[in-house]
């Protein structure tokens, strides 16, 4: 009895050990692979931002024939693309392109606010019939760009070039980065228990909903706005196809530098978009900080 | 309109007059409710409606008309090219498997970010999320040009090896190969990819981790055995979402024109091959509820928490 006992511990111990030898066999990973991943983030790290910081190095710089671009400190470039220089080849209409893009995107960010917060606060607040459905459709984009251009050019055809297509489009493509990031506010608040108070307080609905809900979901909303805007302000693959005429939207003055011209001016071009989306990004938190709210700051 | 619709219940068709009807004109707190709910999906679905619904339906009629630039007449013709010209099935092919083949890249490369960033203790982790993030608000168009400075004739990384090994940069350049478009992909993916899958690794259990490690499983075994597990439905929603974004980007793709596939085709059949609006129209089409079927498959996959763009 007792020689069985030791019999099938032994048995046991063995097996266990096989196990174990068999874990230890596999422990190379505990010694490269926090190197490999470490490795893999640090290589990702810099195939993401190298090119971004070497556009904005050489577009300040006069050639690039070696490794690295020559020349510094020059504006020339810059002065160019912004058909701001002297001479031949000189673009024209960049400013006023810039300009009419910056209205294109406010557009479709005004039009994104008034119909992304309802529908994500719907969304986030009730529950209804085929809600999984409609938020799917909310917050993936319905139709790829490319797909909506063209759409649009039989549907709209006397708004090639309007503002209010583009707008329409851009609005209709971006709308979900909008419910998304108003969405995920939403679910940090107690919306019920608010709404409640508010009500009980004789508040109206849509006095609650414009007076307590929206500005305790100011931070989603002024993050939505800034997604919204930088990335209507160079949606390129709708305007390519639907802009037929009036002013050149900003995304088709990036294709062309980047297509047709030299690439230190492609780089000022980039460059200038960089610029834009700071701008904008800047404008946008300093005007949540400064107002929107009747709410003290937490 | 389409909003009552979809906030009445469709399974009883009286019930949806009924319903309706209490919603227009609302007598007890359920139906101000209801009336409540139509009225915030309402912009969202006039939007819907005016920009994608009424457009799609027009784009259905303009594949099967006879005239290029105007609805009148009915040809099957488009749809029928479609099924027999060679090329379209080529195109198909080369956007799926290239589609696919970012995807995995892609959502490897983000589990291995996101691992880092969740387990290991980084300097700047706020600095580093925020730059690896920021590449989404880029064009595809700028993301092109990304990839020529690096890899195009005057790029960094050609020069560089031209430097070492003495061939010419113009033999080396690869910005405009399939190699070059891969990684044009991969920059405007793996952003994405990393952002849904850092909502998964935020949420894993710790202390099964630790009680692994501990019993003596080496890290690799740890992640296979209970990391993994844990967060498989981030990596499946990860999948989803990147393939749908792997499938609509145009802008690389008409400045790298290295590969044919479905988005460059559309714009090829519309500006280069002579306005064929009909056969752009039924790859729209085509496209269009590929990826609509193919995104509420993949919903019914993942439960809502785990979807992120």
């Amino acid at each position: 009895m007792t020689g069985d006992d030791s019999q099938s511990d032994t048995e046991e111990f063995r097996t266990s050990r096989r196990k174990r030898s068999r874990i230890h066999r596999l422990d190379v990973s505990s010694l490269i692979g926090r190197k490999l991943v470490t490795l893999v983030l640090v290589g990702t790290l810099v195939f993401l931002m190298l090119p971004i910081f070497m556009t904005i190095v050489a577009s300040f710089g006069t050639t690039w024939t070696g490794v690295l671009p020559r020349g510094y400190f020059n504006l020339d470039n810059w002065l160019t693309v912004l058909g701001l220089a002297e001479g031949v080849g000189v673009r024209q209409g960049v400013i006023s392109g810039l300009a009419f893009s910056t209205l294109l995107a406010t557009g479709g960010m005004v039009i994104n606010v008034i119909v992304g917060v309802p529908i994500a606060y719907a969304l986030t607040r009730y529950d209804f019939f085929a809600k999984d459905y409609i938020n799917t459709l909310a917050i993936l984009p319905i139709v790829p760009g490319i797909v909506l251009a063209v759409a649009f050019l039989r549907t709209y055809p006397e708004m090639g070039g309007s503002a209010f297509g583009l707008i329409i489009g851009y609005a209709l493509l971006k709308s979900p980065y909008m419910v998304l990031t108003v969405q995920s506010s939403f679910q940090a608040m107690n919306l019920q228990q608010i709404e409640e108070s508010a009500r009980s307080l004789g508040a109206s609905w849509i006095r609650t909903f414009l007076t307590v809900i929206v500005p305790n979901a100011k931070n989603g909303i002024i993050a939505g706005c800034i997604i919204t805007w930088t990335l209507a302000a160079a949606e390129f693959n709708f305007t390519f196809m639907v802009h037929a005429r009036g002013p050149r939207p900003f995304s088709l003055f990036l294709f062309e530098n980047i297509t047709r011209s030299p690439v230190l001016q492609g780089a000022a071009a980039v460059s200038v978009y960089f610029a834009i989306v700071t701008a904008a990004i800047l404008i946008l938190q300093t005007a949540g900080k400064a107002g929107f709210t009747t709410v003290e700051e937490q | 309109m389409s909003g009552s619709t979809a906030s009445a219940d469709t399974r009883n068709p009286s019930g949806v007059v009924a319903k309706a009807q209490s919603a227009a004109f609302p007598e007890t707190e359920a139906d101000r409710e209801r009336r409540r709910i139509v009225i915030m999906c309402l912009p969202y679905f006039a939007l819907a409606a005016v920009g994608a619904f009424v457009p799609l339906a027009i784009m259905a009629r303009m594949s099967v008309s006879t005239e290029r630039f105007e609805n009148a007449g009915f040809t099957m013709e488009a749809w029928r090219t479609l099924l027999t010209e060679p090329v379209y099935w080529e195109v198909a092919w080369n956007t799926l498997w290239f589609a696919v083949a970012t995807t995995v890249f892609s959502v490897v490369i983000g589990v291995a970010i996101s691992h880092a960033l969740a387990k290991y203790d980084l300097p700047f982790e706020n600095t580093l999320i925020a730059l690896i993030s920021f590449p989404i608000a880029l064009p595809g168009i700028v993301v092109a040009f990304m990839i020529i400075v690096l890899f195009g004739r005057t790029g960094l990384l050609t020069n560089l090896v031209a430097f070492f090994t003495g061939q010419s940069p113009i033999d080396l350049a690869m910005a405009v190969s399939v190699f070059g478009l891969f990684l044009g992909y991969s920059f405007s993916l793996i952003p994405r990819s990393t952002m849904v899958l850092r909502g998964a690794f935020a949420e894993i259990n710790e202390d099964a981790e630790e009680a692994a490690r501990s019993l003596g499983a080496s890290p690799l075994l740890t992640f296979y055995y209970v990391t993994l597990p844990q967060v498989w439905p981030g990596i499946v929603a990860a999948l989803v979402l990147t393939f749908r974004t792997a499938l609509a980007i145009f802008g690389t793709v008409l400045v790298l024109p290295a590969l044919n596939v479905a988005t460059l085709r559309i714009s090829l059949e519309i500006q280069s091959l002579g306005f064929n609006s009909q056969i752009a129209a039924a790859i729209g089409l085509i496209y269009f509820f590929f990826i609509l079927s193919f995104t509420f498959a993949g919903v019914k996959l993942l439960d809502n928490e785990a979807l992120k763009i």
